[in-house]
């Protein structure tokens, strides 16, 4: 190589093509006759690492460096020596303005990140660059060529962009909430970074078989395709891909092998879709989504497609996660608060230092107080001291053993009434198991309790009220028994001296124990001895109520004098007759018992169980004094007791 | 002691009769019998008996004041009661309690306690 040819001396592969090259055919003419201005420039071109072109002449012919020959794709090696305007047909709408305005200005011109969509691998490729074009002088001072140099930053750019439109995507769903506004939102930005017509987002349900398509983005040249869609629309090959969550990528249905399956390209025809992406969305686990995008022409689908499309698709599944979650978590709480306000149960929670620190209205209508009033302060303010007390050893308990502490206290309300409250408290732990405090459950008992003393007295009572019906029915069995009567005789008496106190306590119980009215118990007493003879007695006298004691006794004692005039007094004939008054002077009760037309009376040699019934049951209970007259034409009987005890204010009323 | 004289505070005149005829059969004396309070204080604070038999409710007055004026007078009691849960007046303890109803044996034995 001669000296005049030194500055082909290096450069590479290119530098060596340049040399090996017949330029005598070209423009440019054999190498020994290039100009100063090209052999300077072309020697910093083959020496520089930088993608370095050099546009010579009219027709900017190109000659280049190592470095820029990947740039023009499979067009290398025969873009050497072409006509810019041959080589760059695909972006010469961009390229050639800014070369004549190299030309007009004689001043260099740069560009960054510009877009050039070039054709290089049978398909158009979005490509960015930054590049400069540099004129270069002649020796007679005209512009004899564009020296360009630069780099493509198309990945630089995509990867920024990509980070740009997820973080605008966050920012868009952030607050929203609602699903398909969530997807609307998605899918709008997706489609500002893919070149489709129509984007989508599908859940795939592997048992269905099916992809039910959400919502749905068209630039307005495509339909909407959401709905339902069996994966058998895709054919089995597709739909296959997309079952098992793999990304399909078809740049040209019509051409590609995975769509030969009979009716598949109709079916895309129908639908608009000749080249088509779709990605797996990656979300939660056991449900599988897509995210598609379709084209209606032939389109070269790029890994950063498909990267951008994976990176909105797992975006939108959180979102959407997210949503439901908060959707769910929101009607939770409505459903929880719901349940926390209308509880009848009182219900509060605490720090663990037993303050508190919420309380449901049953929690404020016990207390007499407002919620406000309420939280902040200690438990120990709501209780006596030694209950009090007792909270902190059942937390303590809690804490030591953990697990739920049951048990009761005394609260005092703000009016200072005093409940008992039955406690379920149990320790709160935040998700990561930390103790934040205790939530307790409380119910008002203080009814309970009182009802279960009510009812303590009551079945003492009711014990006591037996046995003393035992201890009576003892006495009656003693003094029956003891008169050396018949034993059938003693028998019987027994009998209906058991009726007419069972017949006592039927009338008091059909008064609720509250006592018997004299009139009816004279009339059960009469006629349980009497039957049949109802005209034959006359009983009259304004409204006494008895108390149940008296009552007790004054039946059994109308049931001896019934039972001695059946026997042996007026009512023992056909004839005779009894006549009952009664009338209360002043504060005693008077009662006149009179038989008239039976057989003639005799004084009875001794006493028997009637008469010493009568006489001390009626003074020893009633405290009254009792006249018993044997007179012969009938027996007259008068009781004149106090009425204290009795119902005084009846008894005038009925005056 | 045989034919101890016996004050009966009762207020259901029916036992009072049977608890009467009781003591009468046992060899003792039924001299008072009280059906209420005030009765039952006159006749303690009479005297004129040995011992006595005492309802712890009378009409639903606890007898603490009747036992009391027995105690301060060194008169023994046995008491009696209705009621299954035996609430026996302050002070009295130590006092024999009959529950009703008792029988004649009962009784009987509850006066051999009294030592007499």
């Amino acid at each position: 190589m001669g000296k005049y040819l030194r500055f082909l001396s290096a450069g590479g592969e290119m530098g060596s093509r340049i040399r090996e090259a017949d330029w005598s055919d070209s423009p440019f003419g054999p190498p020994q006759g290039w100009p100063q201005s090209l052999r300077s420039t072309l020697g910093i071109c083959l020496r520089s690492s930088i993608p370095t072109c050099i546009y010579w002449g009219e027709e900017l012919r190109l000659l280049y460096n190592d470095a820029w020959s990947f740039i023009p794709g499979p067009r290398h090696p025969a873009a050497l020596g072409k006509p810019a305007r041959e080589v760059w047909p695909d972006i010469w709408h961009i390229i050639e303005p800014q070369f004549q305005s190299v030309y007009d200005s004689r001043e260099g011109f740069s560009t960054t990140e510009q877009l050039l969509e070039m054709q290089r691998f049978g398909h158009v490729e979005e490509t960015y660059w930054d590049y400069s074009f540099t004129p270069i002088i002649g020796e007679d001072g005209d512009i004899v060529g564009i020296l360009n140099q630069g780099q493509e930053v198309t990945q630089d750019v995509l990867q920024r962009r990509r980070a740009e439109m997820l973080l605008a995507l966050d920012r868009a769903v952030r607050p929203l909430t609602a699903a398909d506004e969530i997807l609307d939102s998605a899918l709008g930005l997706l489609a500002t970074g893919i070149p489709a017509e129509r984007i989508g987002y599908g859940e795939i349900d592997t048992e269905a078989d099916t992809i039910s398509v959400a919502r749905c983005w068209t630039d307005g040249s495509m339909a909407h395709v959401s709905g339902t869609h069996p994966l058998a629309f895709f054919g089995s090959e597709l739909g296959g891909q997309a079952r098992t969550g793999e990304v399909v990528r078809i740049d040209d249905m019509e051409s590609d092998p995975a769509t030969a399956e009979p009716g598949v390209r109709e079916r895309f025809r129908a639908i608009g879709l000749r080249s088509g992406l779709v990605v797996p969305a990656a979300g939660r686990a056991g449900t599988k989504a897509a995210i598609f995008a379709h084209a209606s022409q032939p389109r070269s689908w790029h890994d950063h497609h498909v990267e951008l499309l994976q990176a909105f698709g797992k975006r939108v599944r959180e979102a959407l996660f997210r949503a439901r979650m908060e959707t769910e978590l929101q009607d939770s709480e409505r459903r929880f608060r719901l349940i926390f306000e209308q509880a009848h149960d009182i219900i509060f929670t605490a720090t663990i230092d037993q303050r508190i620190t919420a309380c449901n209205p049953a929690a404020c209508a016990a207390l007499e107080l407002e919620a406000e009033e309420i939280i902040g302060r200690s438990i120990a303010d709501f209780m006596p001291e030694k209950d009090f007390r007792r909270t902190r050893q059942m937390l303590r308990h809690k804490l030591d053993k953990g697990g739920t502490t049951n048990y009761d206290v005394t609260v005092i309300g703000a009016s200072g009434r005093e409940m008992h409250w039955e406690i379920n408290s149990t320790l709160a732990t935040d998700s990561e198991g930390h103790l934040i405090g205790l939530h307790a459950i409380a119910r008002d008992i203080t009814e309970r309790r009182a009802f279960e003393e009510r009812q303590k007295l009551l079945i003492n009572e009711l014990n006591h009220r037996v046995k003393n019906t035992l201890a009576l029915v003892q006495g009656l069995a003693l003094q029956t028994f003891r008169e050396g009567r018949e034993p059938a005789d003693a028998r019987a008496a027994f009998e209906e001296r058991l009726v007419a106190l069972a017949a006592a306590h039927d009338l008091l119980t059909r008064e609720k124990w509250e006592g018997a009215t004299l009139a009816t118990l004279i009339d059960d007493s009469m006629r349980a001895v009497n039957r049949g003879n109802e005209r034959r007695v006359t009983a009259s006298g304004g409204h006494v109520q008895l108390p149940p004691k008296a009552a007790v006794s004054l039946a059994m004692a109308v049931h001896e004098l019934a039972t001695n005039a059946a026997k042996y007094g007026a009512l023992s004939n056909p004839d005779g007759t009894v006549t009952i008054g009664w009338h209360v002077e002043g504060d005693r009760l008077r009662i006149d018992w009179r038989e008239s037309g039976g057989p003639k009376v005799e004084k009875p040699t001794r006493k028997g169980f009637g008469t010493r019934m009568i006489e001390r049951a009626l003074a020893a209970d009633l405290g009254g004094e009792i006249r018993l007259d044997f007179a012969p034409e009938g027996l007259c009987c008068s009781i004149d007791v106090p009425l204290p005890g009795m119902d005084m204010d009846t008894a005038e009323a009925a005056e | 002691m045989s034919g101890a004289k016996f004050l009966v505070v009762e207020d259901e005149a029916i036992i009072a009769m049977s608890t009467e005829d009781m003591l009468i059969a046992l060899g003792h004396d039924p001299a008072f019998t009280a059906e209420n309070l005030e009765r039952a204080l006159e006749i303690v604070a009479a005297g004129g008996f040995d011992a006595a038999l005492l309802d712890i409710n009378l009409n639903g007055v606890e007898s603490g004041p009747v036992a009391d004026a027995l105690a301060e007078r060194g008169i023994p009691l046995i008491f009696t009661t209705g009621y299954g849960e035996i609430r026996v007046p302050e002070g009295h303890q130590a006092a024999t309690v009959l529950e009703k109803p008792y029988t004649a044996r009962d009784l009987e034995n509850a006066i051999a306690g009294l030592g007499l």
